[in-house]
């Protein structure tokens, strides 16, 4: 397929998808300057980690994106822009091959987690998505907890008024290539976009929802939309953690609201629909190693094929948050609930289940 | 009349759906099902077979697999319903809209709400009553676009998320010019569940519809409630929700004789 050979042929698709490219080699090249300025030390070996797991995910969302008729007229830019990001995956394994003996292998257990929650409506996703930012947030880890929801819910489970934060009008720009109509502003890096435009939850997590800007149209709910995505997928500070809570269903994943995560945690619950919904699921985000979470399981069996990392317990006290919309941790630390996510937190930072990206 | 079913996810849009539907075909009304949800599940809390709920063919993904293209002009929605539908127990008739299988399913965004969009604004409903529920939270609810003639029902479950979120829709349905809002206060245990639902509902009418066994045992079983016992106590409280959006009618002499 031939390229364009003037501006005016571009469409907003297309100046969307190369100022997109763009602005991924910004964040690669600042990441990459942090960690030529490192040592051979585990401090400076995270730094290495950082850019690797980052070239590492935008070329798995490349892969995902290279469809479509502007990824076809675009080819050349999207090949030179893999290359540029297998560079500097290549620099960073060389840099890591050659640190202090260990300090690859330190820096890489302490790698920051990038989590997406998803599963049916109900099955308890902002429950266990705010609990785990918290007691994460208790172990000493930094935690960007971002709710992807139009709906409110993951600032209740927080402990956090559901009217507070998200990106302002000022966060973002309109763009007629952008989904939704609007992007992430240009000039604002999604490092300083988390530094600025977030709340910081009981025990320290940093919040981030979509933001409230905009009448209620067709639209308005999802203007921040794609700011936000951005901003989750453009984050690659190594030494945070990172929880999206995901809005219900397989509209989400479908749309690849997961880009910016290692793991992806299914929280199902015991109903019959929640397992179907759960292996819906499954296929959507096969390109990133997945933790089965099974949530307010009584005495039932797990369901076939769904075989649960983690079991969270049906329990009262929990439930009794949920009501109250109070964050577990609040109301019953102590609760069955918790101790189970205390454990699922165990489960994601335990190094012999952390699975190298492809 | 057509109903537009929305709520917070897990709340319970898709069992008040089903049981509606049933009680309004049992109550002698034509009653046209539609799955909303790109992840479709109405089948069960209607009656159909787990296996055929699985297996049936939404509308965008029937016509996607027929080589369909957004350019192309939009089918007859009654067309679609005939073609693509299927006959529920009772004697609804259930279509889906869309279903979401692979990363690779094409055309989002002028896909199953789209058609959402379209069944819901174009289906005929002088001789019937639509009962489309809705993919969970507002986004859908926007799409469906329902009017002045149109019926929403905002489910809602006696948590905090969910009854902020019917508070959101309620607002929404309003500013889009329905009238006719009814919230349903599902799962409630107690007087308190009921007026904080009231109160987030800025005044409308309330249904209640109490916490009960057979939906927790049908739940868990892939079931619908109503098939497990119709009479449950949730059940009873749909049929009153039934009788109050269109009274039943009087059996008409059956074409066949």
């Amino acid at each position: 397929m031939s390229e364009p050979s003037s501006d005016e042929e571009r469409s907003p698709r297309d100046e969307w998808l190369l100022d997109s490219l763009a602005r991924q080699a910004a964040v690669m090249a600042g990441l990459a300057a942090t960690a030529r300025t490192g040592g051979p030390d585990v401090d400076g070996s995270l730094d290495w980690w950082g850019l690797d797991r980052q070239a590492r995910r935008f070329l798995r969302n490349l892969s995902a994106r290279s469809r479509g008729p502007a990824a076809q007229r675009w080819s050349h830019q999207l090949g030179a822009h893999r290359d540029l990001l297998t560079g500097y995956k290549d620099e960073a394994q060389g840099a890591l091959a050659s640190a202090e003996p260990g300090a690859a292998a330190e820096a890489e257990a302490r790698l920051g987690l990038r989590i997406a929650v998803v599963g049916k409506g109900g099955a308890g996703k902002s429950m266990i998505s705010g609990t785990l930012s918290r007691l994460l947030a208790r172990r000493g880890h930094q935690v960007l907890a971002a709710d992807l929801d139009t709906n409110p819910g993951l600032a209740f489970s927080l402990g956090v008024p559901h009217t507070s934060g998200g990106l302002p009008a000022e966060a973002v720009e309109e763009h007629g290539g952008a989904a939704y109509g609007w992007r992430l502003r240009s000039g604002l890096s999604p490092a300083e976009a988390v530094e600025r435009f977030t709340v910081e939850a009981p025990d320290g997590p940093r919040f981030l929802p979509l933001g409230k800007i905009g009448d209620p149209d067709k639209t308005a709910p999802k203007h921040t939309l794609v700011a936000l995505l951005e901003v989750l997928l453009g984050f690659g500070d190594p030494r945070w953690d990172v929880v999206g809570d995901l809005e219900a269903g397989p509209t989400t994943p479908f749309e690849r609201y997961h880009a910016f995560a290692d793991r992806v945690v299914v929280v199902v619950g015991p109903a019959w629909r929640s397992a179907m919904t759960a292996r819906r699921l499954l296929p959507l985000v096969a390109d990133v190693p997945t933790v089965i979470v099974a949530n307010r399981f009584g005495d039932e069996p797990d369901h076939p094929g769904l075989s649960p990392a983690v079991r969270v317990p049906f329990d009262a006290e929990a439930a009794k948050a949920e009501r109250a919309g109070l964050a577990p941790l609040d109301c019953c630390p102590d609760s069955p609930a918790v101790t189970a996510i205390t454990a699922l937190a165990d489960h994601l930072t335990s190094p012999t289940h952390q699975e190298v990206l492809t | 009349m057509k109903i537009a079913v929305t709520g917070k996810g897990g709340s319970g849009k898709s069992t008040v759906s089903g049981a509606l539907a049933r009680h309004l075909a049992d109550a002698g009304h034509r009653v046209v099902a539609v799955d909303g949800d790109p992840n479709p599940n109405l089948g069960i809390s209607l009656g159909v077979d787990r296996e055929e709920v699985e297996t049936m063919e939404p509308i965008l993904n029937a016509l996607l697999a027929a080589g369909h293209t957004h350019n192309d002009p939009t089918p007859d929605p009654e067309d679609l319903l005939e073609r693509y539908g299927l006959d529920a127990p009772g004697g609804v008739r259930l279509v889906a809209t869309g279903k979401i299988e692979r990363p690779t399913d094409s055309c989002l965004c002028c896909g199953s709400h789209m058609t959402t969009r379209q069944f819901f604004g174009e289906l005929r409903d002088d001789d019937r009553i639509v009962v489309a529920d809705l993919e969970a939270g507002i986004n859908d609810l926007l799409w469906a676009n329902p009017g002045p003639d149109d019926v929403v029902l905002v489910v809602a479950e006696p948590s905090a998320k969910s009854v902020e979120i019917a508070r959101r829709a309620t607002e929404i349905a309003g500013q889009l010019g329905v009238t006719r809002i009814i919230g349903v206060a599902n799962r409630c245990t107690s007087d308190a569940d009921v007026a904080r639902m009231t109160e987030a509902m800025g005044g409308a009418e309330v249904f209640t519809v109490p916490e009960d066994p057979a939906v927790e045992r049908a739940d868990h079983l892939g079931q619908a409630v109503y098939d497990l016992d119709s009479t449950s106590p949730a059940m009873a409280a749909c049929g009153a929700l039934a009788e109050r959006l269109a009274p039943r009618r009087a059996k008409e002499p059956s074409p066949a004789g």
